[in-house]
């Protein structure tokens, strides 16, 4: 830069305009309308299970779709607070949601090491790869939502800010394609429904921080 | 007027509301204090760039800043995120050694020492530190800061990168 300081602060303070301070409840309305769209897009568009009901009583279910849920609020809270910088301030706390989700695939691969094919079977392949990609369709709204919210921040580590809003995306997106998903088996939710958020993670990651760069 | 933290916050808040007079006064004095948080890690001709860079990133994103917190670490993780983009966009410039009134090291309250470049500085291993110190910083050729320090020049460049990559993942890191 060829100017010299005072000028730069002269020209910055003609060009000063009020602005409103990104608030954390702000960020947060972001990220609970996005999850609010994905799902109202699921009941809309491809409709719940008919067997929903009897499905809220099943264990694995509910405890899947919990964890998909809590990860997803998780990272997008970090997401929300990334977008205002602060040194001191600690981003981790979603790691232990997304160790509890890593659960599931850990218990799906224990399942299939027990079971064999017979159990490798009971993942639905050709249903998987629908609800991966639908599922992950449906990411794309929480997706779109939280770069708008970091592109509006300035977010200092673009790299785990993509990396986690990946997550949060994926999260959310097979929380709410679980109500349409009939197969509450831990095979086939460990297998394919992680690997909505995992997918998603890796386009976070290698997508975002070029949208968000400052 | 002292830049305390109290001060800087109120001048901040009225900034953003649109005082133009007030964000003037908060604009020199963060100038000063930019000036004295990248002394010892800028060489002397570089420090007046990256200064009005990490102003024009402060205009940018004034949004960013919430009167519930604290000033002083928000404008450290700019200064900070503007500072590592600098190391990793400049290769290499030949510097004059430091002066010994930008070196040697001045009384920091402990909240000071938190957010300060060293401390971020401080999270590296000794030889990637020394690389960048050595390259990004004193601005000796790659080939000089290998026969300075006995490592290898691809080594030196993986220290610099691995460091840099480091540091831009743990800019908030107090």
């Amino acid at each position: 830069m060829a100017r010299n300081t005072e000028s730069l602060i002269a020209e910055l303070v003609d060009g000063l305009e009020p602005v409103n301070p990104l608030r954390l409840r702000q960020g947060i309305a972001v990220t609970l309308g996005a999850l609010a769209l994905t799902v109202g897009s699921v009941f809309l568009l491809a409709g719940i299970r008919p067997d929903v009901s009897s499905a809220l009583a099943q264990p694995v279910f509910l405890l899947a779709t919990g964890l998909f849920l809590v990860l997803g609020l998780a990272a997008s809270v970090t997401v929300v607070m990334m977008a205002r910088p602060q040194v001191g301030s600690n981003h981790s706390g979603w790691v232990w949601a997304a160790i509890m989700v890593a659960l599931l695939p850990a218990a799906a691969a224990v399942m299939v090491l027990i079971g064999g094919d017979a159990a490798l079977a009971r993942s639905t392949p050709a249903h998987g790869l629908n609800c991966l990609l639908a599922a992950s369709g449906l990411a794309a709204l929480s997706f779109a939502g939280l770069t708008w919210w970091l592109r509006r921040g300035a977010p200092t580590s673009p790299e785990s800010a993509g990396l986690v809003t990946g997550i949060a995306a994926g999260s959310f997106g097979i929380f709410a394609y679980s109500f349409h998903c009939t197969y509450s088996d831990i095979v086939h939710i460990g297998l394919w429904h992680s690997a909505v958020v995992v997918t998603c993670a890796l386009v976070g990651r290698l997508t975002v921080p070029h949208l968000i760069r400052w | 007027m002292k830049s305390d933290e109290a001060s800087l916050a109120r001048l901040m808040a009225m900034a953003q509301t649109g005082d133009r007079q007030a964000y003037a006064t908060l604009l020199a004095e963060c100038r000063g204090w930019l000036r004295s948080y990248y002394s010892r890690r800028v060489p002397p001709n570089m420090l007046e760039d990256l200064v009005q860079e990490t102003l024009l990133a402060l205009h940018q994103k004034l949004a960013t800043w919430d009167s519930s917190r604290a000033f002083l670490p928000w404008l450290a993780a700019i200064a900070r995120y503007r500072w590592v983009d600098q190391l990793r966009r400049i290769y290499r410039r030949k510097e004059d050694e430091l002066p010994e009134a930008l070196t040697s090291p001045a009384e920091e309250e402990a909240v000071a020492a938190r957010i300060s470049l060293e401390s971020l500085f401080a999270q590296l291993p000794e030889k990637q530190a020394n690389a960048i110190k050595l390259v990004k910083i004193e601005g000796l050729s790659v080939a000089e800061a290998s026969e300075l320090t006995g490592q290898s020049e691809s080594l030196i460049k993986v220290n610099i990168h691995r460091g840099i990559r480091k540091m831009s993942a743990m800019i908030e890191k107090a």
